[in-house]
């Protein structure tokens, strides 16, 4: 009796190893996240409105318009760093001088991932014709998937217009297809090529003390674009 | 202090169980019609919970898992015999160890409390603590 129960502890023991070592792999799948893109199941959308609650929206302009300083990111929203500075750069950014007033930021296309780059990039813009630019950004890198895998579909893009907000799809719809804005993400991308930018995120900074529009050196740091825009002013 | 009988163990995993599958089955229902649970108190963390992206595990939410290890763990609270203890000392320890991490994940990640969430960890950790004691009491000895 006594040596089967002590058998059943020692076995106990494994159970227990077994228990503690499929929590640790539970725990890795889970930080390992979905693969993103997923229109059945966009995520993050509380905290985007929190973000941004508050804060005007002209086009892709976030923040009051007569903000003195404009910081320009140009972007590429199947972009993993731009993925990256949406989640740990921008926030104090828009928390600091965005929500002070003190800056506006201005999010422009600059398409060089690959196809599927300009349909969101398009999205994007129509999302702003109706004043939800920066949530559809915002929602858009929180949910981002592989770049190119076929995840930027009609119907990824719409669940992720409808949580962001945007309040006339069918308009929106026609908008994000139409040549006016077609056109505007190759300006923008064009824009970024002219300032000598080559990867995204890229920063420019236009103030009362700077020439027009100042491209910024690679930056993974809220502090160089808040002293950006403190030296602009 | 007297051990308490294995009878009362296997009495309170059942009441436990029971209620767990009850929370567990609350927030998969909310989940699968594309809102989120609601807090009793008020408040966006349910939402804010629900709708981060850790909430579904291989693209399923995680508390259809719930449902399933409660009903597990109240199958082994009303059997008797060492393969329902060590199962339901195992099962368990499973879901106390993955209510740690969840609970972790609303205070350090999400950045918000789900009451649901709270209540499926409360009813977990105690489910631990039952099964383990009647595993540690109770295994190797006559059903």
């Amino acid at each position: 009796m006594r040596d089967r129960r002590e058998s059943l502890v020692k076995l106990a023991s494994a159970v227990a190893f077994l228990a503690i070592a499929t929590v640790a792999v539970l725990i890795v799948v889970s930080q390992s996240g979905s693969s993103g893109g997923d229109s059945g199941h966009i995520v993050s959308v509380p905290e985007v409105e929190r973000e941004l609650q508050g804060i005007p929206q002209h086009g892709m302009v976030l923040g009051h318009p007569d903000a003195k300083v404009a910081l320009v990111e140009f972007g590429d929203l199947q972009c993993t760093s731009c993925k990256a500075a949406s989640e740990g750069i921008l926030p104090d950014v828009i928390a600091g001088p965005v929500r002070s007033g003190e800056a506006k930021l201005d999010y422009r296309a600059f398409t060089i991932i690959g196809a599927e780059s300009t349909p969101a990039a398009a999205a994007a813009i129509a999302a702003g014709e109706q004043g939800r630019g920066w949530d559809f950004v915002e929602i858009f890198y929180r949910n981002q998937g592989e770049e190119d895998s076929g995840y930027v579909s009609d119907g990824f893009l719409t669940a992720l217009a409808r949580h962001a907000g945007v309040p006339d799809i069918d308009r929106w719809n026609r908008e994000r297809e139409s040549e006016a804005v077609l056109r505007e993400v190759e300006a923008q991308t064009a824009e970024a090529k002219r300032l000598g930018f080559t990867g995204t995120p890229s920063f420019a900074v236009e103030g009362p003390a700077t020439e027009g529009l100042e491209p910024l050196e690679p930056t993974e740091s809220a502090t160089d674009l808040e002293s950006a825009i403190a030296n602009a002013r | 202090m007297k051990a308490p009988a294995e009878g009362t163990l296997r009495g309170i995993a059942t009441f436990l169980g029971t209620f767990g599958i009850g929370v567990a089955t609350y927030i998969a229902i909310a989940d699968s019609g594309g809102g989120a649970p609601v807090c009793v108190a008020g408040g966006h963390g349910c939402q804010t919970v629900a709708e981060s992206p850790y909430s579904h595990l291989f693209g399923v939410n995680i508390a259809a898992f719930g449902i399933v290890g409660y009903v597990l763990l109240l199958a082994c609270a009303l059997l008797r015999g060492d393969g329902p203890r060590m199962a339901g000392f195992g099962l368990a320890l499973v879901g106390f160890g993955y209510s740690l991490y969840l609970t972790y994940l609303e205070l350090f990640k999400i950045d918000a409390i789900c009451q649901w969430c709270v209540a499926s960890a409360v009813l977990m950790t105690l489910l631990f603590a039952v099964n383990a004691t009647r595993m540690l009491l109770y295994v190797g000895r006559e059903p």
